[in-house]
């Protein structure tokens, strides 16, 4: 009963949530002021590896096209684009007069330019699929050969193979366009001044305290709505509340343990902003160490695993229990799988069966995890659930750069690690994390190596999107669970706090609390 | 002549132990879990770029060899590049330091200033009512989590009275200095009072101390001419000392404040393992270290005169 208020609740938060103020009577003018939790690293789109640096990015850069707030690919600095029949050759068409920053008009050498540039820094999978991009990417080729300029607007995309998701790469933020001449002459610098086409341009960035952001006059959607955009950086998390009661912040994410409290708050319940977003999170099996590579002994454990708990009573209900892998927000997508169902009997038997009856034998497992006070409370919590099957967790806590190295490489054998779309597409949750070319560090960090999973997974990836595709990732996602290879917790929330005043602010399914990566062209003050 | 050999001298056997300590760090950063390379990448690495940025950044090299060309670099005045944000870690610190430098000279004289007078009234009043209450405070500053002070602080002064400004550097106005002083000063004015306090009651009980009241002078000379001045060179001690505090609460307090200096700085260079940064500004807090207890040395010589007799023979 409790579950389903807090159910219709969190519903009727999410409703509030994604409603955005209309565009038709926006006023110009004023200062946005945001907050970052930490500094971004990086303002260079090819470097960028954070949502912190993102958020500034899509500011200061389009790409050829941009994802609209259901996700969908929609023209940005392609006006328009075709497809080959088989499906390996896009061309994009470029709007004409876009102009950078520094004035001079963007032509489809800055995307060739811009994607070689990219494909050498720190997310070259997003170019990967392109023909000649791994020559290039390891220096044997001069170029990337599948990136064409046909004219000063067309330029030409080949594919080694089709890949459905494809659009979504060229929407990517990694794949923003830049001006050469601009990025050459600054060197590391332009990571620091950052010079696009977007909305806003660059004024300023006080390392630790704040970028500064002001509308770009010429761009090509014509001017923004806000004068200027001013992001703060506030690591701590009280101090970004204490910011955002005072008035000094226009939005700010809700802190951790007072999800509810917020929503009860007579005050701050009309600015609490609670939405789904493209995220699970998860604990994984290395299935290459033991006791994990016996399925019995990963299926009993996640038999044993109780997610509605830990969502009640330590996340407050803010986010909703996972059945599979896939957050069922994804546009398309129609969720299907089951998680293994809690059923402590069936796990002692499956315990009994693996040869350690009643969790005999079996020592204590270490359970590693990134420190935090939320993942320190599921730690506990599945220690207490995990003893009821005479199971006994070792919590093995690190902090994330310690622990990510210990999963990449295969020391750990029973850890946590969630995970949040780079794009919208099931392929970036199954191939990228069960495809036994991604062992490791790529993303199949559970190490599992399936013939069967890796051909559908390479049939889904190379289909065309629709509801045949669907069915064969959601046939991939069963099996994986069936194979208890990754036990699934919750999927993601995103919990912000907006002011009333602030209207327009998207909140899709990609954009997260505090950072909000969302078009701030599209965002007026009403004051 | 022999004073200025005194301080050379000791300015040279600061170079081994600023060297040692660079030494140590490096150690516990290789025997930390982690990889910088990795911890740049975000959730999803690609193999080859991992080995590139491994190349680049060295780490694919031995750590005597990795320990060796970072010092080569910092015999040149250079003190490498951060994996971070891929500029010279110079830059990275220089940007940071001054307002490090604010934080920390704002906190010092705060401490200094209200440990002094509140140890110096406690020693007037010893035993009264005001000595019990002024050392119960000088307790409660001493052992009162900076996390926690600075948040109390900012939620009476800038959220419920909106006095001062809740946090952030803002355009270097005094305003936004004040909190974040007081919270570190408060770490240290405590120590100052209560050694303020115990050295005056020391000094008050010597023979000179009668001497000057039997010349006649008033109390207040007594006391700030004669008694204070002898009972300042434990203090200075303390003071110096108390630079420990100050870079041990500048991490804290910065991030409570949202500060943008080295002690932030250094907490987020530990997390991401971007080691040439670590080693940079473990290196300045060192420096700042060393060279301030140097300049509390010297200042024994100013405050008593047989010290700089001493040193002069």
């Amino acid at each position: 009963m409790r579950r389903a208020a807090l159910a219709a609740a969190l519903g009727a938060v999410l409703a509030a949530a994604v409603v955005t103020g209309p565009a038709a009577g926006a006023k110009p003018g004023g200062t946005l002021r945001m907050v970052f939790v930490s500094d971004p690293p990086t303002l260079d789109p090819a470097h960028a590896t954070d949502l912190t640096s993102s958020a500034v990015i899509r500011q200061v850069f389009d790409a050829l096209l941009e994802l609209d707030e259901k996700l969908v690919p929609a023209p940005a600095l392609a006006e328009r684009w075709t497809v080959s029949a088989d499906a390996r050759t896009y061309t994009f068409h470029l709007r004409r007069g876009v102009k950078f920053h520094t004035g001079r008009e963007v032509r489809a050498a800055d995307v060739k330019a811009s994607f070689e540039r990219a494909a050498k820094g720190k997310r070259p999978w997003v170019f990967e699929k392109l023909v000649g991009a791994r020559d290039f990417i390891k220096g044997g080729a001069p170029e990337i050969a599948g990136v064409r300029v046909v004219d000063d607007a067309t330029v030409e995309l080949r594919l080694d193979r089709p890949f459905a998701p494809f659009l979504h790469l060229i929407a990517y933020d990694a794949a923003s366009i830049v001006p050469r001449e601009e990025a050459d002459k600054r060197g590391a610098g332009f990571a620091s001044h950052p010079v696009g086409t977007g909305a806003f341009r660059f004024v300023s960035w006080r390392r630790d305290d704040q970028v500064v952001l002001e509308r770009f006059p010429e761009h090509f959607r014509g001017p923004a709505h806000l004068d200027r955009v001013v992001f703060r950086v506030i690591p701590a998390e009280a101090t970004r509340y204490n910011e955002y009661v005072s008035g000094q912040l226009d939005v700010s994410d809700i802190p951790t343990g007072r999800c509810r409290a917020v929503q009860a708050d007579a005050r701050l319940k009309s600015e609490a902003a609670i939405w789904a977003t493209l995220g699970t999170s998860a604990l994984r099996f290395n299935v290459e160490r033991a006791p994990f590579g016996d399925a019995r002994v990963r299926k009993a454990l996640a038999h044993a695993i109780d997610p509605s708990i830990i969502v009640e009573r330590l996340l407050e209900g803010c986010v909703t229990p996972a059945q599979g892998i896939v957050p069922p927000v994804l546009a398309g997508w129609t969720p299907a799988a089951k998680r293994l169902p809690l059923d402590r009997e069936r796990a002692k038997k499956l315990l009994a069966e693996a040869g350690f009856p009643g969790g005999r034998g079996l020592g204590p497992l270490a359970y590693h995890y990134n420190t935090s006070d939320i993942n320190q409370r599921i730690a506990e919590a599945l220690q207490a659930q995990l003893k009821e099957i005479g199971v006994t967790l070792e919590l093995r806590r690190l902090d994330w750069a310690a622990h990510i190295k210990l999963v990449d490489d295969g020391s750990a054998g029973f850890f946590r690690q969630g995970w949040i779309a780079d794009y919208p597409d099931p392929e970036n949750f199954l191939t990228v994390l069960f495809h036994s070319r991604n062992v490791g560090a790529p993303g199949n960090t559970s190490r599992y190596k399936n013939p069967a999973l890796d051909r559908l997974l390479d049939e889904a990836d190379t289909m065309a999107p629709g509801p045949e595709r669907v069915k064969r990732y959601q046939q991939a996602e069963q099996m994986i669970l069936d194979d208890a290879v990754w036990v699934s917790l919750y999927h993601y929330a995103s919990r912000g706090l907006v002011k009333a005043h602030v209207k327009g602010l998207e909140r899709s399914a990609q954009s997260t609390a505090p950072e909000f990566l969302a078009p701030l062209r599209k965002v007026w003050l009403e004051r | 002549m022999g004073l200025l050999r005194s301080v050379a001298s000791r300015v040279v056997a600061l170079v081994p132990v600023v060297l040692g300590v660079t030494v140590l760090v490096f150690a516990l950063n290789a025997v930390a879990l982690g990889d910088p390379a990795r911890a740049a990448m975000g959730q999803r690495a690609d193999p080859e770029t991992l080995e590139r940025l491994r190349r680049d950044y060295a780490l694919d090299r031995p750590l005597p060899v990795q320990y060796g060309l970072w010092l080569g670099r910092l015999a040149r005045g250079d003190l490498g590049e951060s994996f971070r944000e891929q500029r010279p870690v110079r830059d990275v610190i220089v940007e940071r330091l001054p307002a490090t430098a604010r934080l920390a000279l704002a906190a010092t004289l705060i401490s200094v200033v209200l440990g002094v007078g509140i140890g110096a009234v406690a020693a007037v009043r010893a035993g009264s009512a005001l000595d019990h209450v002024l050392m119960g405070i000088s307790v409660l500053g001493i052992s009162t989590p900076v996390f926690w002070l600075g948040l109390m602080l900012m939620l009476v002064f800038a959220v419920k009275l909106a006095w001062l400004p809740v946090s952030g550097y803002g355009d270097g106005a005094l305003g936004h200095l004040i909190l974040p002083a007081v919270t570190l000063g408060a770490l240290h004015t405590g120590t100052v009072a209560r050694m303020t306090r115990s050295s005056l009651l020391e000094v008050v009980r010597q023979d000179f101390m009668a001497t000057a009241r039997a010349k006649g002078l008033p109390e207040s000379v007594v006391l700030a001419k004669h008694a204070l001045r002898n009972a300042l060179i434990p203090v200075v001690t303390v003071i110096g000392i108390g630079l420990a505090d100050l870079l041990v609460g500048a991490p804290l307090t910065e991030t409570v404040f949202a500060w943008p200096g080295v002690g932030r700085l250094l907490v987020a260079a530990v997390l991401q393992r971007d080691l040439p940064v670590v080693m940079g500004a473990v290196l300045v807090f060192a420096l700042v270290y060393v060279v301030g207890n140097l300049l509390v040395d010297l200042a024994y010589l100013v405050i008593d005169p047989r010290m700089r007799d001493a040193a002069r023979a």
